[in-house]
């Protein structure tokens, strides 16, 4: 009863809240924003998924000068379009490998890991270093100590995970030419779109893992092995970050015929109808469980003893 | 400001913190001394808002510290331990949290600057905290601490690896910001240095409160004759001064200590004593060099309280 009590309280004070946090932004936010950003960049974890996201587009330049020879060129309205050796066109057969290894690799696996390591460095270090009690003792109000390092984090992380993702299908696309890689931003935009989405969904389940649990990057990894990755392709995918992304996804690659469909994505059910989410509504769906996320965060930092 | 303890039970789990402890602070310097663990810093987390009693009532103003945001804008926190962002500059660290006071930039390193110096840190503010001794660290702590100017400020073993010149430079500044007006709580394990600051102690022990209050008075509360020695100029008058206060009817009980030159009495009336003994003296013709009582002392009044003293 004292919850609900307490919540109904919370949300009568949200217009003053948010009045008083747009107020206060401007001094509060840039110092928050900077620390966190240098703490994300000087973390040796970054640098490794950096690593680990250049050994793909390593990976497409050597295939580009291994099979650079064997392209034939066509002219066509003062276009240089590019064919392979068997008279293919180069730039539907790479937009394909990039598009696959752009979610397999990134967004299913690397993203999670960025948004753990970064939810991670930024709020349960800050409990670490029992700066959070400092922190706690400044007028500052909780869901702005979790808010600005979240925003901080999503921006660091779709920067991160963006610059990746550009230099994949830069490098994957370059033996198609120019013509080639001006032919399919719109999977490249699909892409980010989805890494955007990701990112602030991921890093508000991550920064929720890290208010309430001690060990928070052990906790984000069941999650993400039970939760996200067998519950998504269940009945229940509803309930999952997956099923939302993935529905973003499903709808404009349909569209741009990379030749997938609701299976490949895990996008039906026990009896096989595509339950598909409205990608309109998936986007929707992922921005209000973010402020939900952030608000229940707040309040575990609120309520947290020392 | 005042902080208002009535009642306060603190468990953590099957563990007692501290145990119905009564506070009331005003302004001034206040001191909470106990060994460690004893329950001082439980009891300033739950000032400061970083803990809820499990029984009991903490007000800070008639507020709740753990739900007003008001109240942490009065707040200065020097913590026991070490708490910063360490690849900062001393200068970034203090303006970062006054940024959170939703104060601008250059305003922000302008205070940041002004209290840094004032510590003695005018060299050292522009270093990576990393690089910082712990006398460093100690003063860094503080300025973030002092220079918002808060109402109360809450030191928890702030003289803790601190130097001598660092120790009384801090004692210095709570002197005046006391005199300021301001309410400083301020916890140690080491008596001596709460007693240069302040009379006005509680003393806590296994997180129950011994004594709160001036602790001359707490001493008179003890039901336990107090020691006066007394040193005489010539090692020949030891005897005869012991002989003499024997006699009397407030002596418990008197020794000799001839090594130390000294005759030590034990007495309830020492108020008394104090009267006549300069009587005494110039009528046997006995000069002394010193009369002293080490029993007002912290480290006495803490021994005695913490072995279970009777109490009136």
């Amino acid at each position: 009863m004292e919850m609900i009590k307490r919540t109904l309280e919370d949300v009568s004070q949200i217009p003053v809240m948010l009045q008083t946090f747009a107020k206060r932004s401007k001094n509060v936010f840039p110092p928050i924003a900077k620390d966190s950003m240098y703490r994300l960049l000087i973390n040796k974890v970054t640098w490794v998924i950096i690593a680990i996201l250049l050994l793909p587009c390593l990976l497409g330049v050597i295939i580009y000068y291994q099979t650079d020879e064997d392209r034939q060129i066509q002219n066509i309205d003062g276009d240089k379009v590019y064919y392979n050796s068997e008279g293919d066109l180069i730039h539907e057969e790479k937009i394909e490998a990039f598009a696959g290894q752009n979610y397999m690799i990134i967004i299913i696996i690397v993203a999670v890991i960025v948004a753990i390591v970064f939810s991670s460095e930024l709020i349960n270090e800050e409990y670490e270093k029992k700066t959070m009690q400092l922190l706690k003792t400044t007028p500052i109000h909780s869901f702005e100590i979790l808010l600005y390092r979240y925003i901080t984090g999503v921006i660091c992380m779709f920067g991160i995970l963006g610059l990746g993702s550009i230099l994949l299908y830069y490098t994957t696309m370059m033996s198609s030419g120019l013509h080639g890689i001006l032919e399919n931003l719109d999977v490249l935009s699909l892409m980010l779109k989805v890494l955007l989405f990701e990112s602030i969904a991921f890093m508000a389940v991550f920064c929720i893992f890290t208010v309430y649990f001690e060990k928070p990057f052990l906790v984000g990894i069941i999650y993400w092995a039970v939760w996200e990755r067998i519950v998504s392709t269940q009945n229940y995918q509803k309930l999952t970050v997956t099923h939302y992304l993935d529905s973003i996804m499903f709808d404009s690659a349909k569209d741009m015929n990379l030749g997938v469909d609701a299976e490949f994505f895990n996008l039906v059910n026990s009896s096989g109808d595509i339950i598909a989410t409205e990608p309109l509504n998936a986007m929707l769906t992922i921005i209000i469980f973010a402020i939900f996320a952030l608000w229940f965060g707040a309040r575990g930092i609120a309520n947290k003893q020392f | 400001m005042r902080i208002k303890l009535e009642q306060v039970t603190k468990n953590y789990g099957n563990v007692q913190g501290i145990s119905n402890i009564n506070l009331d602070v005003g302004t001034g310097i206040t001191g909470i001394l106990g060994p460690n663990g004893a329950g001082k810093s439980t009891t300033m987390k739950m000032i400061l808002g970083l803990s809820r009693p499990s029984r009991g009532r903490v007000t800070v103003e008639g507020k709740d510290p753990f739900t007003s945001q008001d109240l942490k804008r009065n707040f200065g926190f020097v913590p026991e331990y070490d708490c910063f962002y360490e690849h900062m500059t001393g200068l970034e660290f203090v303006a970062y949290f006054l940024r959170m006071h939703d104060i601008s930039k250059e305003k922000a390193e302008g205070m940041a600057r002004e209290s840094l110096s004032e510590l003695g840190l005018e060299l050292a503010m522009d270093r990576k905290i990393n690089t910082y001794s712990r006398g460093m660290r100690q003063k860094t702590k503080v300025a973030r601490a002092t220079v918002f100017n808060p109402e109360i400020l809450i030191m928890d073993e702030p003289f803790q690896g601190a130097d001598p010149t660092t120790r009384i430079l801090l004692m210095e500044k709570m002197t005046k910001w006391a005199e300021n007006g301001k309410t400083i709580l301020v916890s140690s394990h080491i008596l001596h240095d709460v007693q240069s600051l302040t009379d006005n102690i509680a003393l806590i022990n296994n997180g129950k409160m011994l004594a709160y209050g001036n602790r001359h008075e707490i001493r008179d509360l003890i039901n336990i004759p107090r020691p006066i020695s007394i040193v005489p100029v010539k090692k020949g008058n030891l005897r005869k001064l012991a002989k003499i206060m024997i006699d009397k009817k407030w002596t418990k009980a008197t020794a000799i200590d001839e090594e130390n030159n000294e005759v030590t009495i034990e007495t309830n009336q020492s108020e008394e004593i104090y009267l006549e003994l300069p009587k005494i003296l110039q009528k046997e013709k006995i000069t002394v060099e010193k009369i002293y009582s080490e029993d007002d002392s912290l480290d006495s009044l803490y021994s005695k309280l913490v072995e279970g003293a009777q109490w009136k």
